[in-house]
């Protein structure tokens, strides 16, 4: 699969998310949606929903969330609620940019194809 | 809609599904979210389904089977320590098969070469099994020694006594019963088999308690007292050594350089155990027909692989989770 090494980019950072597997789609979701401030669970699946069209399951949600929390691409805020937030680290920015980065080389990439061979522009 | 207790209590019992560590962490934030959730959309199945796969695959990172999760030294831990626990499980259950195929040997030689091909196995990984089992203990032992020597022993002294008491039941219990059968070399009738007929009759007595006899309680009824309450003891005696040895791995602060350690001595476990199943299969598909048949295969042998594959492959995971986390570590 040709995915996992098109995300290295020369001299950027190691691509962290491409060692969440199946787990990548909704990381890169949440990290997405955290980027433009710290949200808690309910919150970051209605505004997924609202800019994606996929409402992340709790299970899931969850599961994404430990595991971007190890990774430190993540953080929990201080909160005197029971919904805790969870915002954006600087690590955590920096593997969305190289990882959305990739995304778009290939959309871009298969955007052109597609005009070229299919006349779909 | 329904109502904020039902949509709590459901929450609650949905909670359930993840493991005790998991919910101190995480519960409280969880449960809102699935009240907002419940709140928004009282029944859905992929909701629930979601959330039961959730859970296990929680626990399943909790026990050491999957996952990056935890902190790289307590992922390594909680890896050993399952690994530890599928090993009991398929030597006790690996002992017991070759004991008997090994005390058939003391009698006389299998008749063919596919089912002697396959005791050479077994007993090869056996061997290997107990030696690694022997470099495994001995760094945990010091280091949890050294520990309780220095007055550093929060929580050891419980699991240490636990392990030494469990290990002196099962070694008397095991020397006690193996020297009551006549067939383990000690007897003039017994030619030399395979193994030393000690070591053979200390593995059928360790493991008396898996046999078929507990199916047939009428013949069950005529084994002598003493025989019946060691069948009953040894296989607490065992778990409660496997509980202990894991309470001390758990709860000493190993080294990285020794968990690092450990986890090669657990693949290494993983190829032996491999080359045993490799030759318990090939006994089970060669052994001959009929119960008189010294190296006859049984329905309980049979079942007794299908026990130790899933053990095998429980290990095979935990040792490659256990990797994964000293490669974090390092």
């Amino acid at each position: 699969m040709g995915s996992v090494p098109s995300q290295r980019t020369a001299g950027g950072p190691e691509p962290v998310l491409a060692g969440f597997g199946r787990y990548a789609g909704p990381a890169t979701l949440i990290l997405a949606s955290l980027a433009d401030g710290a949200k808690h669970g309910y919150a970051l699946t209605k505004d997924i929903e609202s800019f994606s069209g996929v409402r992340l399951a709790p299970g899931t949600l969850y599961e994404a969330l430990a595991r971007l929390q190890a990774q430190g691409l993540i953080e929990p805020v201080e909160s005197h609620d029971r919904r805790r937030p969870y915002r954006l680290t600087a690590v955590g920015a920096q593997a969305l940019q190289a990882h959305l980065a990739a995304q778009r080389k290939i959309a871009d990439l298969g955007l052109r194809r597609l005009a070229r061979s299919w006349g779909i522009a | 809609m329904t109502s904020p207790d039902g949509a709590g209590r459901r929450a609650a019992r949905l909670l359930r599904w993840y493991p005790k560590s998991w919910r101190s962490r995480y519960g409280e934030e969880f449960a809102e979210l699935l009240i907002a959730e419940i709140s928004e959309r009282p029944r859905s199945r992929a909701r629930t389904a979601d959330v039961v796969r959730g859970g296990i695959v929680a626990r399943l990172t909790a026990a050491g089977l999957c996952g990056c999760t935890l902190e790289a030294s307590a992922q390594v831990r909680a890896s050993l320590v399952s690994l530890g626990c599928c090993v009991a499980i398929f030597v006790d259950l690996g002992a017991a098969m070759w004991s008997q195929l090994t005390i058939g040997w003391q009698w006389s030689e299998p008749d063919t070469a596919a089912t002697t091909v396959a005791m050479v196995m077994m007993s090869a990984a056996m061997v290997a099994l107990l030696g690694l089992a022997v470099a495994a203990t001995v760094p945990v032992l010091w280091s949890a020694g050294s520990r309780l020597a220095r007055g550093r022993h929060p929580g050891l002294l419980g699991p240490a006594a636990l392990v030494v008491a469990c290990a002196v039941i099962m070694f008397a219990g095991g020397r006690h019963f193996g020297n009551g059968w006549p067939g383990t070399g000690g007897h003039p009738w017994a030619r030399q088999g395979l193994v030393p007929g000690g070591m053979a009759a200390f593995s059928w007595a360790s493991t008396l308690s898996v046999s078929s006899y507990w199916a047939h309680p009428s013949a069950l009824a005529s084994f002598p007292a003493a025989e019946l309450a060691w069948m009953a003891l040894s296989p607490l005696a065992m778990a409660g050594l496997v509980v202990g040895a894991a309470a001390l791995v758990r709860r000493t602060e190993l080294s990285a350089r020794v968990l690092d350690y450990e986890t090669r001595l657990g693949t290494a476990a993983c190829a032996a155990m491999a080359v045993f199943l490799g030759g318990c299969c090939a006994w089970i598909v060669d052994g001959g027909p009929g119960p008189r048949n010294l190296f006859h295969a049984g329905a309980i042998d049979a079942a007794g692989t299908v026990v130790m594959t899933i053990a095998f492959v429980a290990a095979r995971q935990a040792a490659r989770t256990a990797r994964l986390g000293t490669a974090r570590a390092r």
